[in-house]
């Protein structure tokens, strides 16, 4: 199929503040989804709460915009129930690693086949600069008044330590390096993750915006960084904070089976002893129901 | 001849009674008995005290019973630990070990002497015929084979499946075990012979328990998702899904927490697959913000909370009907979603049918509110005919819809056809931010009010759905009583009991707790004088919510208690008594003449 990304645009206006890096993080992704060529019915596009997670509306996807920390559960079950779907997860920071963190771990050891999508920005948006697990140590917000005493939480090495079969980092001031991890991401068969570096114009720091971004990031493969091997990508992933590195960090070169197709085995398997469901209360029979010889 | 038999039965963890429990209600359901099978366990998780009720009849059973008819006790200490649970009384038939050493006129009954009491060597027995004391749960089954016509063919033929695969020395040790019990009976004979009658003739019985019972139907009704975090006591609908859904091409999930099972289930229904998930009480309460994203996405799904003591971790294991309010009541924002109530194991089946069906219908989260008594209890009941249930699927876009499809479409019945992702042209955003009718996200408090309005309206029907309800008793006596979930089982035998001592009385089982469905209230009520509605919780909260949305006759008044001990019909009969006497009292005093 012939793919545009205007037709993974949706009408909606987007209500982010002018200069978000969310604008950019859409349309990379429209731009991803054009080169991966599913129609927009065929995606299921799932997030949380926040600036971020408003994103799936202003896709032309079949979008879900949940609940606050929960769009990794809510993505798994819809992927296991309709494995055919191109399923894409976002959210933003705090709704990952704060109050759907715990979820993270168990999405990479399921390793469904999606794709999730942190815009991470360091800050709370939605509810106006609160501090985030990924704002730096000494960071002054709202809740921070005096500085942060808490480390953030490094996505990339969180994600790596799980186990995740594919970790990648982008960020909108390389739009074409962006759109094609997130291609990457997706055509990887396996749970795939990308964490894009996405300022907050209006609650980030002034020094950690678009113009900071393009003046510092250095694409992994530059570097000469080997993706498949993940001790190196720990070591990359190690300067998150300090250096801004774009590209792949991690593709695990023999991917694992996916949870998706670990179902689809069982339930071929079991429907050789597929039972009617009108006869189901047959497993209850007290005696087996004499037949007449 | 009995037509009915309550056998209690507790002994330490290693002596096998509940493993005896279930032999015999095995055996009286392949005879072709009705029974009901309960247990009871002390607080370790391996080992300690243990006891099982097991109550058999010809006509079927709807309540584990109260008295016990006879009681067998391994050793007086861990039956007395069962306190009210196994009651005994002076027509008990108790027999118990001789190797106690406890004189028959010195049981540690207090003040209740039974008058037919048989100290057995069932240690001694089970050491001289099977060479070991682990058979003496054999020699009990030979015993109550012997005294009281139990199923001994069925009795043997299971024993012997049971044994077959640890080989014929035990099945034939065990053999011997259960003939000497059964000769020690025919030597001992009771005062008067308390055999069974035979059961009558009938279709074969379904044996199970209402969480596999629940699962089943879910499976029946098309349930293809299942996402959950085991606790106790509902873990086993999860643990049944594991077994059987894959091959009717469905899959479950053991997630990392409730918030996630539910959510996957969630995801599952947004995908277009009928899903569930199950829980108790601490994990009811983490479910909370993903039923009320259900009710604002208008998605189908069913959550089963298999009740239990609480709050917190309270009585993990014993029944409790304390979570109405929390089902009817537990949202923020302007929430209306069923509750509805199963009152048996064999009841389990239609309702949790009908909870898919209420769900898929209106698109709305439905709460199926078990306790641990029916999640728990093994039935053995009659067989039921699939086929005389209907299935609905949720309301599909047709292709016109699709041409411009509005999702929340504001429609008569409030109900909007809904797609699903793979659906071309059905493409949409679902959103627990409010939304208009294509799902755009609005903050506009018109739009809000409108949406609110919609939800609500499409569930009106649900009011008038008369045979969610069921009535026994006279329905013109003055006298009335509710009860709902386990307890519904015990006041039909109460109301019997009731009528046999001339006191005339109704009873309303609600299985539609919510909404409160006010018109078959109001006519159930017409004529009532007093009357109580019996739950087992402290506040007695059907009591309450009935009192906060209709007018209630002035007597109706509300008998609860906490849970962990079940009620039993002897205490609702003696209730209604004192009731009804002072409505007589009431009459007498308005009938005294002026001075
Ligand atoms: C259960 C719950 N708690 C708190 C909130 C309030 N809330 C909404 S978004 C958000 C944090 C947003 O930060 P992030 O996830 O980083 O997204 P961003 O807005 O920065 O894109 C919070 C605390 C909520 N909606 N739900
Ligand atoms: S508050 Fe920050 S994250 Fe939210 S839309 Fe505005 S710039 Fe973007
Ligand atoms: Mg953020």
């Amino acid at each position: 199929m012939n793919c545009q990304p205007k037709d993974y645009k949706s009408d909606l206006k987007p209500i982010w503040c002018p200069g978000c890096g969310d604008f950019g993080v859409v349309q990379a992704i429209y731009r991803a989804l054009a080169a991966v060529g599913r129609p927009p019915h065929e995606i299921a596009f799932v997030s949380g709460i926040g600036c971020s997670s408003r994103i799936p509306g202003y896709t032309t996807a079949y979008g879900f915009n949940s609940v606050h920390g929960r769009a990794l559960p809510i993505a798994q079950g819809l992927k296991i129930a309709n494995p055919d779907l191109l399923v894409l997860c976002a959210g933003g920071d705090g709704d990952g690693f704060s109050i759907g963190g715990g979820h993270v771990a168990h999405a990479i050891r399921r390793n469904l086949d999606l794709t999730y999508i942190v815009m991470d920005n360091q800050i709370y948006g939605l509810t106006k600069g609160q501090l985030s697990p990924t704002s730096k140590l000494g960071l002054k917000t709202v809740t921070s008044d005096l500085g942060s005493l808490e480390a953030p939480v490094n996505p990339l090495l969180y994600v790596l330590s799980y186990g995740a079969p594919f970790v990648a980092q982008g960020t909108p001031a390389d739009m074409a390096g962006l759109a094609s991890v997130i291609e990457e991401a997706i055509r990887y068969p396996g749970f795939s993750f990308v964490n894009v570096q996405s300022p907050c114009v209006t609650f980030g720091e002034d020094d950690w915006q678009l113009k900071q971004h393009k003046a510092v990031m250095k694409s992994v493969a530059s570097l000469g960084h080997d993706a498949s091997d993940v001790i190196a990508a720990m070591r990359l992933a190690q300067a998150y904070g300090s250096e801004l590195y774009t590209g792949v960090l991690y593709r695990a070169p023999q991917p694992p089976s996916t949870y998706d197709a670990l179902v689809r085995e069982r339930q071929a398997e079991q429907q050789k002893k597929a039972l009617p469901r009108e006869r189901i209360l047959e497993l209850f029979a007290a005696k087996k129901k004499e037949t007449a010889a | 001849m009995s037509h009915d038999l309550v056998i209690g039965m507790a002994g330490s963890g290693g002596d096998g009674i509940v493993s005896a429990g279930e032999s015999l209600i095995a055996a009286a359901a392949g005879a072709g008995y009705a029974a009901i099978m309960t247990k009871s366990f002390g607080s370790q998780i391996r080992g300690g005290e243990s006891s099982c009720r097991v109550r058999i009849s010809t006509k079927p059973v709807l309540n584990p019973g109260g008295t016990l008819d006879v009681a067998v006790a391994l050793n007086w200490d861990d039956f007395l630990k069962f306190g009210a649970e196994l009651p005994v009384g002076g027509n008990t038939v108790v027999i118990y070990d001789a190797k106690t050493g406890v004189a028959p006129d010195k049981l540690p009954l207090g003040a209740v002497v039974p008058e037919e009491v048989y100290p057995v060597p069932i240690d001694a027995l089970a050491r001289q015929t099977a060479g070991t004391d682990k058979a003496k749960n054999t020699v009990i089954l030979g015993l109550l084979a012997g005294w009281f016509g139990l199923a001994a063919d069925d009795l043997l033929a299971g024993m012997r499946k049971k044994f077959a695969k640890k080989g014929p020395e035990l099945v034939a040790a065990n053999e011997k075990a259960f003939e000497a019990g059964r000769n020690y009976a025919a030597e001992h004979p009771l005062r008067e012979p308390r055999f069974m009658e035979p059961a009558p003739p009938g279709e074969p019985k379904l044996l199970t328990d209402g969480n596999d019972m629940c699962a089943a139907a879910a499976i029946f009704a098309g349930c293809r998702f299942f996402g959950g975090y085991p606790i106790t006591p509902s873990t086993e609908i999860m643990q049944f899904f594991t077994r059987e859904v894959w091959r009717h091409g469905g899959a479950v999930l053991q997630a990392e927490d409730e918030i996630a099972g539910i959510g996957a289930a969630l995801g599952a229904s947004f995908g277009g697959v009928k899903a569930m998930t199950a829980t108790s009480g601490p994990g009811m309460s983490l479910k909370s913000e993903i039923m009320g994203l259900a009710t604002i996405c208008e998605l189908p799904l069913v959550i089963v909370n298999v009740q239990r003591g609480g709050p917190s971790t309270g009585l993990p294991t014993k029944s409790e009907q304390a979570d109405l309010f929390q089902a009817a009541l537990s949202a923020h924002g302007d929430v209306l979603r069923p509750v509805l109530a199963p009152v048996s194991v064999r009841d389990t089946f239609g309702v949790t049918v009908e909870a898919f069906n209420i769900a898929e219908q209106y698109q709305t989260p439905v709460i199926i509110l078990s306790d641990q008594e029916i999640a728990q209890r093994k039935e053995s009941c009659d067989p039921i005919d699939t086929r005389a249930f209907k299935l609905v699927d949720r309301l599909q876009p047709s292709a016109a819809d699709l041409e411009k499809y509005v999702r929340f479409r504001f429609t008569e019945s409030g109900i909007s056809p809904v797609s699903a992702p793979g659906m071309p042209g059905g493409n949409y955003l679902g959103s627990g931010i409010e939304h208009n009718e294509h799902g755009d996200p609005t903050a506009s408090g018109g739009m809000h009010a409108k949406m609110n309005e919609k939800r609500f309206r499409k569930l009106d029907p649900l009011k008038h759905r008369r045979d969610l309800f069921e009535t026994y008793g006279d329905p013109r006596a003055p006298l009335a009583l509710i009860a709902w979930g386990s307890v519904a089982g015990v006041c039909i035998e109460a109301l019997e009991r009731a009528r046999q001592e001339g006191l005339r009385a109704r009873l309303l089982v609600p299985k539609l707790l919510w909404p409160i469905a006010e018109e078959v209230y109001r006519d159930f009520f017409a004529g009532v004088q007093s009357g109580l509605v019996v739950e087992q919780s402290h506040q007695g909260q059907l009591y309450r919510l009935l009192r906060m949305q209709l007018d209630v006759p002035k007597g109706l008044q509300s008998f609860a208690r906490s849970g962990a001990n079940p009620f039993q019909p002897a205490e609702v009969v003696a209730r209604l008594r004192e009731t009804a006497l002072a409505v007589q009292r009431q009459g007498a005093e308005t009938l005294t003449p002026v001075e």
